[in-house]
């Protein structure tokens, strides 16, 4: 009994602390959004980050995010957080239309190699969901899969065998094949490999110091794909194919 | 320029280099002290030189370059100031600190050496009173020689930023030469000094009952950078006196009284110190009420002119828009903020020229602003007629002056280069146009940072038991088809099973009293057991087969041989029911129930 009593005491130590952390959260949230109609959108900053520092994340603070940088002239700090928002919530029609607004105030209009179709396809189907929800579709695949799969070993009846056979394979094999786009999707997200230029220029060299042959120029708020790591400096990749090396502390990691 | 000392520091990508004009100059001189720095098109801030043996008497000016050659841009800003030294010997500018992007970059010291006017030979800063040059005299006393200096301003309360116009005019008798030893500090003043006149005018007035010349000597335009009473220091001049020879009087006075013999060559000449006395004049804050909020600190009289190189151009192609501010006043202060234009326009850092034209009785000047602009888009490119605020002291009121505005047609590129253009699309263009969409207002479904699918209790338990699920219904069907189709098999499994459901029964005939049939029940258990796990034939089997069979299954011995006994027994009393008690009937019971068992842990 005593110990029955503990656990309980346990859960509802713990339980209590999440609900007050999600409300302190909750509060800071509302008072960002009061801060934006106010149009102190410094403040709404402030109090939009002090959820991140608490730990917690959603696509629509990070699009609340966005859109208080974007008032405020920060293209790049903008972009970034977008991108984040659209990490947690890729069919987001809002995140898209304000992302697509601020990525045509970028300097770089760079262009893009026309790629071969079933990349852009392969890369589209990928970004139609976020990770999770890739996971999660997995995930019932694989059970409804295992448990037909399993009712058709187990009662095995004559009548239902085949179709059980037929629907649990198919099953199987649309887990097995979204399974790819869940991979890449991890890839893509937990690779760390993608990142925005934070500053309003920055010269990208042809080696990883101070000195060496200046390649090109990247302005706030442009795309890149960190290759490398050396020291203070990242090799980045432009989306048209451009590489070259520029310092880690002026872009951010998506 | 002579260079004197250049440091290209650090990174190639900005040099950061300090200089000036001379590296050797005299008190009375003053010197331009200039900070250039190459290789960006975002300048950082320059702070002011420091310096113990100098004092900025103006500055800074600005002027940047923007160069494209080849495509590839080069862009350069010079900022400068005019500093003049407080004392002699070797003065150092100590070095200027520039932050950019994090790093800092630092200039090396520059040092000047600064000799004593003393030593110096006044011939290029010198104003020449129309005599024949005497030989160098000792300095002697101004009071009696009847000469003095005088600061003349234009105005004794002036607006701050307003020009104030100081000259320096020398009454004198009989003076030869001049040479000017320092000009006036003037702290609180950005200063342009009027040209020197070679020859200076010189009138005749009376002054007190005195008949003097006087020569107009240095013209400075002052405007005050700051508000308050602002002290003009004195200006400090060194004067050929010419004294006439000293004689006894004689007969022959009169004679040599003839202006002839007042001729400097027959007299000597004396170097006099002269003084000017400070001045202070007040400076009023320009007033508050009207003041625009665009104002930038223009003081004076200034109109502004837009020209463009071209109304008509391509997507992608640059053109140029220039500004002109022109007019009188503090040129210094003279600046525009930064342009705004639609975001399909991208603007590039702008060339600043300034030119200052002091020949004039007030100086005048004008400032250009050069942008370089690409339109990254087709259609209409507006830009709107910019309005320059400046404060005008004579009518005590600010004013402006306004800047056409162009509407620039932009063609799109050639069809061909479309496909593969960085510009905009006609729906990019109109969506550049409009706004962003407005923020989510609802509390959203938090999550943890850095928590995932992958990171979740439940995703991980539902597919390792979907694994489970698989797994064991695989094995279950294996199983059950292997006892369907391999009877071995299938009496193997089942033997334990069969056996103790008939050491049950026997229980029950033992409690029941049904003895007759109890010794064979167990016997057939048994050997039943033994067989269905040895996989002999489940009829026809004696003791001599269920013994080999053991020992084939390296049973023990010992357990063996109690197989055999307890055999043995049950033949032996199958057959003489009547002999034995209930206990006995039991105890067999028991015996073949721990056989069983311990045969199941080896067969």
């Amino acid at each position: 009994m005593p110990k029955s009593l503990i656990i309980l005491f346990i859960l509802i130590v713990v339980l209590s602390a999440g609900m007050r952390a999600q409300s302190s959260v909750d509060f800071y949230y509302q008072k960002g959004n009061e801060y934006y109609l106010e149009e102190n959108y410094a403040e709404a900053i402030r109090q939009y980050e002090a959820v991140i520092s608490n730990g917690y994340e959603s696509s629509e603070l990070y699009y609340n995010l966005g859109n208080a940088y974007y008032r405020t002239g920060q293209l790049g700090k903008a972009i970034l957080y977008y991108e984040r928002a659209l990490k947690q919530g890729p069919k987001d029609k809002n995140i898209r239309f304000n992302l697509r607004l601020a990525n045509l105030r970028v300097k770089d209009r760079i262009d893009i190699p026309r790629e071969f179709f079933i990349f852009r396809w392969n890369r589209n189907l990928v970004r139609l969901l976020s990770m999770n929800a890739w996971g999660w579709i997995m995930t019932l695949f694989f059970l409804m899969a295992s448990v037909l799969l399993a009712v058709r070993l187990i009662i095995n009846i004559g009548i239902f065998r085949r179709p059980a056979r037929i629907v649990s394979t198919i099953l199987f094999i649309c887990a097995a094949m979204i399974l790819c786009p869940l991979i890449q999707r991890y890839q893509m997200e937990r690779s760390y490999s993608y990142g925005i230029i934070l500053q309003s220029s920055t010269k990208s060299l042809a080696a990883p110091q101070e000195g060496s042959t200046e390649l090109f120029i990247v302005h706030e708020g442009t795309k890149v794909q960190v290759l490398d790591r050396d020291g203070d400096w990242s090799k980045v990749e432009l989306i048209d194919g451009k590489q070259g090396w520029i310092l880690s502390s002026e872009l951010e990691i998506i | 320029m002579l260079l004197v000392q250049t440091n290209l520091l650090l990174a190639k990508d900005i040099s950061v280099s300090a200089s000036v004009d001379r590296n050797s100059i005299h008190l009375d001189d003053v010197i331009t002290f200039s900070v250039k720095i190459e290789g960006t098109r975002d300048f950082p801030a320059v702070p002011s030189p420091q310096s113990d043996g100098f004092v900025i008497i103006s500055g800074p000016s600005q002027s940047s370059n923007i160069q494209i050659i080849n495509g590839k841009m080069s862009a350069s800003k010079t900022i400068q100031w005019r500093l003049a030294p407080t004392k002699t010997g070797k003065q150092e500018i100590k070095p200027i600190s520039v932050k950019y992007r994090r790093k800092n970059y630092r200039t090396k010291a520059v040092t000047v050496t600064v000799s004593d006017r003393k030593t110096t030979t006044p011939a290029p800063r010198t104003g020449k009173i129309p005599t024949p040059q005497a030989q160098a005299p000792r300095r002697v006393e101004s009071g009696k020689y009847n000469i003095f200096l005088k600061a003349n301003v234009s105005k004794h309360t002036l607006y701050k930023g307003e020009e104030l116009i100081v000259s320096f005019d020398l009454y004198f008798q009989n003076v030869r030469n001049f040479a000017t030893q320092k000009l006036p500090d003037a702290r609180g003043f950005w200063t342009e000094q009027f040209p020197e006149k070679r020859n200076p005018t010189i009138a005749s007035v009376v002054m007190n009952g005195i008949a003097y010349k006087r020569a107009t000597l240095r013209r400075l335009a002052l405007f005050p950078t700051t508000t308050g009473d602002l002290m003009i220091d004195p200006m400090v001049i060194n004067c050929e006196v010419v004294v006439p020879g000293k004689r006894r009087r004689s007969v022959f006075d009169d004679f040599f009284d003839d202006p002839f013999f007042r001729d400097p060559f027959f007299s000597s000449t004396k170097t006099v110190e002269v003084r000017s006395e400070p001045v202070s004049v007040h400076v009023r804050e320009l007033p508050v009420v009207g003041k625009p909020a665009g104002f930038s600190g223009a003081v004076g009289n200034f109109v502004i002119e837009s020209i463009i190189d071209t109304l008509q151009t391509k997507q992608d192609q640059a053109l140029t828009l220039r500004y002109k501010i022109s007019g009188s006043g503090n040129i210094n202060a003279v600046k525009l903020a930064p342009l705004k234009l639609p975001a399909n326009v991208e603007i590039f850092e702008p060339k600043i020229e300034r030119t200052i034209n002091n020949k004039g009785k007030s100086i005048r000047g004008s400032v250009s602003y050069e942008y370089v602009l690409i339109p990254r888009s087709s259609g209409r490119l507006r830009i709107p007629s910019l309005n320059y605020v400046y404060f005008d002291p004579v009518v005590k009121r600010y004013h402006s002056s306004d800047a056409a505005g162009f509407n620039i047609d932009v063609k799109p590129l050639d069809q061909a280069l479309v496909a593969h253009n960085a510009g905009f699309s006609k729906e990019e263009v109109s969506l550049l146009g409009s706004d962003i969409r407005f923020i989510i207002r609802d509390n959203p479904n938090w999550q943890r940072l850095g928590t995932t699918v992958f990171t979740r209790f439940w995703f991980w338990f539902i597919n390792i038991l979907a694994l489970f699920i698989i797994t064991g219904s695989i094995l279950f069907r294996w199983w059950v088809d292997k006892l369907e189709t391999n009877s071995l098999f299938a009496r193997k499994r089942r033997a334990l099973s069969g056996a103790l459901t008939i050491l049950k029964n026997v229980e029950k005939d033992i409690a029941g009293n049904e003895l007759d049939d109890v010794c064979n029940k167990l016997d057939r258990g048994l050997m039943g057991f033994i067989s269905d796990r040895s996989g002999l034939p489940s009829s026809g089997i004696g003791p001599k087969e269920i013994h080999r069979a053991l020992i084939d299954n390296n049973v023990d011995i010992v357990l063996v041989e109690s197989v055999d006994k307890l055999l043995r027994e049950l033949e032996q009393y199958r057959f003489l029911p009547g002999e034995l008690t209930d206990k006995d009937y039991r105890r067999l019971l028991d015996i073949t129930s721990e056989i069983i068992g311990e045969l199941s842990k080896v067969i």
